[in-house]
């Protein structure tokens, strides 16, 4: 292989090096033997050199070193696995971090008994190499479960398609697969291999079988019987997502963490400083290598990297070496000041993953031209995607007396009141971050918004202001138009709104109460008509007059049902301050539970679903306490147990 | 000043609706006969209307080309009685119904209509003699009744089919908003506007029905009717047999007719606007109120409040805030807001503007 | 005798009879004699079976119930003599019957005004006792979309009750099939002094467009088989052409005299003594509206008895948290007082409460708390944000934004009263 591309080399300009030796390096999977098999599945969004890298660093791995000198292969190398950390000192991730996981595994390696490590962060924070380095320092073996190659080999987890067989094959496939790694390990201890060091190992999953997300439970099962038998560790990788399906939470609940004892260690983005240094050292050290036709990046360029890659380290170094290596065909001012220009004439597949990507918020202008490289689609979780609006970040005083002079000065004396600094971020990206339909996402801010604001007139335009943007998404004819200037509406009416700009500090944010009150309505209000048919009234009627004042009379000729409902709707809870009602606190890196929909059906079923999972116990605990007569009325019950488990 | 009927007989003019639909019961009962229907015109000489339609449709009797028409105006002043009356002296009773094809629901015209049923009919070939040996014109007439409830799509389609079959088949608009109609429909078309009939005229109308149906009614109660109907006949008429219904046997009152028209008696609204003038909000609260818990509608009380705002003698400048305030509420009520907000709200302007003076 | 826990339908393939009834009514109670259920198709209640001779146990259950059953529905007058009020209407309504032309009807006024009670005697001058023969079906009608549409439907042999509006949007629909099932179908009886079969439709101003347009030709087509009598609270809802095709009937709220009037004649037949003053009060509590007078009487009654003069009317429950909700708004005008007033709003809506009561009864409170030219100001937002509220999707923004923008304009006022006190 490696004389293959080094012939190649040298026809070649330095760009096409760099992209095709990752195609002929796929020939490789014939020749590595035991991990060479090819990743599936899971790596969506990632590039074409992030999905050989676990390979490459495992083919390292196993020739211990042996080509860390060779300059020849290096060459066709993607960075990420040239420079791919060999020991702790490497890893670009937390000290504490490391020692945790070191331990895990010094505890859990010798034991006899198997437990099971999940690892949780997002991508590219340096979760795999630093079980790889790891591992490698404690001299365990791994091995690892890949998705069996000859099915789908790019299925991705939500794709239906590959329901049929593959995923049943796949996931007994899996099973045996735990298995073998068990007994493997027995039969080794009577074969030949002897070495006391390497027959200890470790079973790593990075990729699950499709059927673990549809069925979690399945896993559960094998987790469990797993747990029973086994003798070696079990490691879980699992990468946070943004976009909903939050992988850990579905396969790992928990509940189940808790049955299995599993131990969940998660990892933060990999810090900017820490990244920085990174990258300065590769950096300096391929252009000491490459004899001057390499140019170290400045500081400013590498710090402009480390902030668009937002903790992924991995991009970081692609986008690295992309642009260092784009310096050298290209002259170096244009990539210096019309780096837009630049990249089309570089190279198309990247230009089609980065363009779209936008600068994190935090950071002005100046940068739009270096996200075009080094840019990851930044998302947001909600939490701080809600955070960035009602904390409401604008410029900095120092910004007023230097920049924005005329601006303050355009505004009439009378209009003065609604001057503001510049926003430091931009609310419709913000939103589109959030992976959430605006409507709710105006939700969430609605049930916020109060605890940030100190004004009662700020108040009295902000509530205005969503207000607006509900009537503007009313018309379900023209929602999908009107459903982005709403959001627009909302968030910077919010924004404009909220004059004092003061620090509140730390303020928990809470989901939406208004889906749980508006479904509890419905349901009450149909199950009102329902049980109170035969009073031949009409609902507003029924409901406002009929039903509160049969809870005044004792009139007990209906039934037990019936009672109960009027006692559970048409009593209050009077001289009771209800109080704040108890919340569901969001949490840090939760996902936005709630799809973006158009159609009001289907929104109602999915806050349906949403409510279902045991969110309703915060209603407020004042309803009366049913005493149905339950051998009576058993369907009756049934009828009203809906209501009253809420 | 147009005299708008001629002859003994009434113009009722039912732009719409009903006359098919009563049909059978027509037939099985004679007593179930609206009298909308009954005292509808049969011919053209009936119909002493606008001077324009009637020359225009005259001319066609005697046996001239008929063009394209659209005939628009306020509902019951006779668009369709004009044209149904025309076409069936022009064809007789016989071959009445080959000839005209009447499509007057709105929600029978989609495209999909407009492509086929139109098309077939306009297809057809039409003589140009009766049975009976008497002369007819060569063509057929399409009557379509509120085309302004048409959809665009269906106006645009129709437009290459009036083209198209120009030469068998005349067509007949009708519609109360002439803006509702798209161009190229209304440059196909000679336009006939029909104006709200004079009161005079309704009055001798009503009279004549009174007589025919051996009615006691009191001079009041027929200036009532004309009132209420603001110069809708059918409207009037409608009330009138609404009126015989219920007081069998006895006299209609002026207080019937205006019950059954569901205004809101004159001295109701002077004395809300009394109150808006002189009184305060507590006051004009419990009127509001009153007025909510009388039954009547907020739209009746707003167009009645409206005429009167308008005689008032507040200055152009307080009337032109009031009738603004009055534009929204009427959206308002009309998307479906609450009678008692938006009708307080309009007063509590009506109040300001007031005690600026 | 079977117990609830069986399904009408169940019992029905066993050969039971389901039957439910309407109002609860004693003069219903012959009919009732023979078999009832109630509540939702037999969900639950009680079904006879068909063959059993229902005897004393049926009886004894029925004479409870009769005692049981509420004033307003006990006392609710059958026939259009009895009517306590608007008897000039009344008798109107007979000449019509009597004239045998019977037009389509739209009855209007505000709720507890009794149109139904005056529909419903107006139904029984048409075709006699048997339209009292009430049962609850089921219907479900098949949308052209392949959508199942569920609807109940109250029904005699003569008339059908549908409050189309519960469909949602999809009450043309159900307009339409319902009326030409009913147009289609023959009359029972040959002998019915009726050639025309009635349909009810209540809430007509909770139709769509959609559907109020769909009714005005489906009224036309049906008109030799079906009459309509359409219920609504108010014609500006109701667009034009079905208002022109209607006889429209308006039935004001009674007056309190009438009202106070109605309340000692039931407690006269209960054998109550009410004192008029307690009476004036209950009808000024009321707003007239009689269902709700009758209510509150009674609650007094299980409150105290012998009545007093100076007893306290009891007020629903959510009456008197809406007045604490306003209450709570004008004594502090904070964020976070507004962030309790939202949680007091949303216990209201899940107590069944529309949202659009709250903000009436919120705006009424509200002005009785605040004076002058803010009484104006504040009838302003409430039409505005109200109207808001019709139109969008989410009640509580708009609530929340009216309350916030009364909260400000509240507290500006009472600095600016402050001000003008000290200087």
């Amino acid at each position: 292989m490696n004389k293959l591309t080094l012939g190649h080399k040298a026809s070649s300009s330095r760009v096409s090096q760099w992209v095709a030796p990752s195609f002929i390096d796929l020939s490789d999977d014939d020749i590595v033997p035991v991990y060479g098999k090819k990743r599936g599945g899971k790596t969506h969004h990632t590039s074409r050199c992030e999905v050989k890298m676990p390979r490459k660093r495992k083919a390292e791995s196993l020739s211990s070193h042996l080509l860390k000198e060779s300059v020849l292969r290096d060459q066709d190398q993607p960075w990420v696995d040239r420079y791919s950390p060999r020991s702790q000192g490497d890893l670009a991730v937390h000290k504490k971090k490391i020692e945790e996981v070191e331990n895990w595994l010094q505890a859990h390696s010798n034991s006899a008994k198997g437990r099971i490590l999940l690892l949780t962060g997002p991508s590219g924070c340096g979760k795999t190499a630093t079980v790889r380095v790891l591992s490698l320092e404690l001299k365990l073996r791994i091995q690892e479960w890949t998705n069996p190659s000859n099915l789908e080999p790019f299925s991705s987890q939500m794709d239906q398609w590959t329901h049929g067989f593959s995923s049943i094959s796949q996931l007994t496939q899996f099973q045996e697969f735990l298995l073998r790694a068990n007994k493997y390990n027995c039969l080794r201890m009577t074969c030949d291999e002897g070495g006391g060091a390497t027959d200890r190992k470790l079973i790593l999953v990075e990729d699950f079988p499709n059927q673990f997300y549809r069925q979690p439970s399945t896993l559960h099962d094998i987790l469990r019987r797993f747990v029973k038998t086994s003798r070696c560790p079990l490691v879980f990788i699992v990468s946070d997502s943004l976009s909903g399906d939050s992988s850990s939470r579905l396969l790992f609940p928990k509940d189940i963490q808790e049955e299995l004892s599993i131990s969940n260690i998660s990892f933060n983005p990999v810090a900017p400083t820490t990244m920085k240094k990174v990258l300065t050292c590769i950096s300096t050290q391929e252009a000491a290598k490459s004899c001057g036709k390499l140019s170290a990046l400045d500081q400013a360029a590498l710090e402009m990297l480390c902030s668009g890659s937002s903790g992924d380290i991995r991009s970081a170094i692609n986008s690295l070496q992309f642009s260092c290596s784009s310096d050298t065909s290209l002259e170096k001012d244009l990539w210096r000041t019309t780096k837009d220009r630049a990249v089309p004439s570089v190279s198309r597949t990247v230009v089609s993953r980065t363009n779209r990507r936008k600068p994190k918020s935090g950071h002005s202008k100046e940068q739009s031209g270096e996200q075009a490289i080094g840019g990851k689609d930044a998302a947001l979780f909600l939490f701080r995607a809600l955070g960035k609006i009602l904390h409401c970040k604008r410029g900095s005083s120092e910004g007023v007396a230097a920049g924005e002079g005329p601006s303050g000065a355009d505004l009439p004396s009378h209009l003065l009141c609604h001057h503001r600094e510049p926003l430091q971020m931009d609310p419709e990206l913000v939103v589109e971050r959030s992976h959430m339909s605006g409507e709710f996402f105006n939700l969430y801010l609605h049930q916020n918004y109060l605890d940030f604001f100190s004004e009662l007139e700020d108040v009295d335009r902000a509530s205005g202001y969503l207000s607006d943007a509900d009537l503007l998404t009313a018309d379900w004819t023209s929602r999908s138009t009107l459903a982005d200037y709403g959001s627009s509406v909302a968030t910077r009416g919010l924004l404009h709104s909220n004059s004092q700009q003061v620090s509140v500090g730390f303020r928990p944010l809470h989901k939406p109460h208004w889906l749980l009150v508006s479904k509890k309505y419905r349901e009450n209000c149909s199950a009102a008509q329902s049980m109170f048919r035969s009073f031949c009234l009409t609902p507003v009627t029924l409901q406002t007059e009929l039903l509160p004042y049969l809870a005044k009379l004792t009139n007990p000729m209906r039934n037990q049902a019936q009672i109960t409902f009027i006692q559970d709707v048409g009593q209050m809870p009077l001289r009771k301050r209800p109080g704040r009602l108890k919340l569901e606190t969001l949490a840090d890196k939760e996902p936005a539970l709630l799809e973006t929909d158009t159609d009001d059906e289907e929104e109602e079923d999915k806050e349906r679903e949403k409510h279902l999972d045991g969110t309703e116990e915060e209603m407020p605990a004042s309803q009366p306490q049913p005493n149905t007569n339950q051998v009576l009325l058993e369907n009756a019950d049934l009828l009203i147990e809906e209501y009253m488990s809420d | 000043m147009q005299a708008f009927l001629k002859g003994a007989t009434v113009q009722t003019s039912r732009s719409q609706k009903d006359k098919t639909p009563s049909g059978p019961s027509t037939e099985k009962k004679a007593r179930a006969v609206p009298w909308v229907e009954k005292y509808r015109p049969k011919c053209v000489d009936e119909v002493a209307f606008q001077e324009e339609v009637v020359a225009v449709l005259k001319k066609s009797l005697e046996g001239a080309d008929l063009p394209n028409l659209l005939f628009y105006g306020p509902p019951g002043t006779g668009k369709t009685s004009t044209i149904l009356a025309a076409a069936r002296e022009l064809y007789g009773p016989e071959l009445y119904k080959q000839r005209v094809l009447e499509l007057n629901a709105s929600d029978e015209r989609g495209i999909q209509v407009v492509r086929e049923k139109v098309k077939n009919f306009a297809q057809l070939t039409a003589a140009g003699t009766r049975q009976d040996g008497k002369p007819c014109p060569p063509f057929k007439i399409i009557i379509l009744d509120e085309a302004d409830s048409m959809t665009a799509p269906a106006q645009a389609a129709l437009r290459r089919t009036m083209e198209k079959e120009s030469r068998t088949t005349r067509f007949c608009l009708i519609c109360n908003y002439i803006s509702r109609i798209i161009e190229p429909l209304t440059s196909r078309c000679s336009k006939f506007r029909f104006k709200p009939l004079a009161n005079q005229i309704q009055e001798k109308r009503l009279l004549d029905i009174c007589e025919k149906e051996n009615l006691k009614y009191s001079k009041e109660s027929i200036a009532a009717l004309v009132q209420v109907s603001e110069g809708d006949l059918r409207k009037a008429i409608t009330f009138l047999q609404s009126a015989a219904r219920l007081n069998v046997e006895k006299e209609i009152s002026e207080r019937v007719v205006i019950e059954i028209a569901g205004v809101v008696p004159s001295k109701m609204v002077h004395d809300l606007l009394q109150i808006c003038f002189k009184g305060t909000f507590e006051k004009l609260e419990v009127a509001v109120r009153d007025l909510v818990d009388e039954g009547f509608a907020a739209t009746q009380v707003l167009s009645q409040l409206h005429d009167s705002i308008i005689e008032s003698d507040l200055n152009d400048k307080q009337k032109s805030v009031i009738t603004e305030k009055m534009a929204v509420v009427d959206k308002c009520l009309a998307d479906g807001a609450d009678e008692y907000l938006q009708l307080l709200s309009l007063c509590s302007v009506v109040m300001q503007q007031a005690s600026h003076n | 005798m079977k117990h609830a826990g069986q399904t009408a339908e169940e019992a029905f393939k066993e050969g039971f009879c389901v039957f439910a009834f309407g109002t609860f009514d004693p003069s219903r109670l012959p009919y009732l004699n023979r078999k009832w259920c109630s509540g939702k198709a037999g969900r639950c209640g009680v079904v006879f079976p068909r063959e059993k001779k229902k005897s004393f146990s049926c009886q004894q259950q029925l004479n409870t119930y009769k005692t049981m059953s509420l004033w307003v529905d006990k006392y609710r007058p059958t026939s259009l003599g009895k009517l306590d009020y608007h008897k000039e209407q009344a008798t109107q309504m007979k000449n019509l019957v009597q004239c045998g032309d019977f037009p389509h009807l739209l009855v209007y006024g505000p709720s507890g005004a009794g149109k139904k009670t005056r529909i419903m005697c107006l139904l029984r001058e048409l075709y006699g006792a048997g339209v009292e023969k009430l049962r609850i079906d089921h219907q479900t009608i098949v949308a052209p979309s392949k959508k199942k549409i569920e609807i109940s439907t109250i029904a005699s042999n003569y008339h059908l009750e549908v409050n189309a509006s519960d469909a949602g949007n999809q009450d043309r629909v159900v307009i339409q099939e319902l009326i030409k099932t009913v147009a289609q179908s023959q009359q029972v009886q040959a002998s019915a002094q009726r050639d025309f079969k009635t349909v009810l439709l209540t809430d007509v101003d909770r139709l769509t467009k959609d559907a109020q347009h769909a009714l005005r030709r489906t009224m036309e087509k049906y008109m030799s088989t079906c009459r309509l009598i359409l219920c609504s609270t108010s014609t500006s809802k109701v667009i034009g052409p079905i208002r022109s095709r209607c006889l429209a009937v308006r039935i004001p709220l009674p007056s309190t005299e009438e009202v106070c009037s109605v309340l000692t004649s039931v407690c006269k037949k209960e054998g109550l003594l009410l004192p008029p003053e307690l009476a004036k009060q209950i009808s000024d509590k009321s707003g007239r509206n009689l269902r709700k007078a009758l209510l509150m009487c009674e609650a007094c009654r299980v409150q105290q008895y012998p009545f007093s003069v100076d007893q306290d009317v009891p007020e629903t429950d959510w009456e008197v948290y809406l007045r604490e909700t306003a209450n709570a708004i004008v004594s502090q005008q904070t964020p976070q007082r507004l962030l309790e007033v939202r949680s007091r709003l949303y216990e209201l809506l899940t107590h069944c409460i529309p949202p659009d009561i709250i903000m009436k009864g919120l705006v009424k409170e509200l002005l009785d708390n605040c004076d002058g030219q803010l009484k104006a100001e504040v009838s302003h937002m409430a039409a505005y944000y109200e109207h808001r509220l019709q139109l969008g999707n989410k009640a509580i923004y708009h609530l929340e934004a009216f309350t916030a923008k009364f909260m400000a304009i509240y507290k500006k006022f009472m600095e600016d009263g402050l001000d003008a006190m000290m200087f």
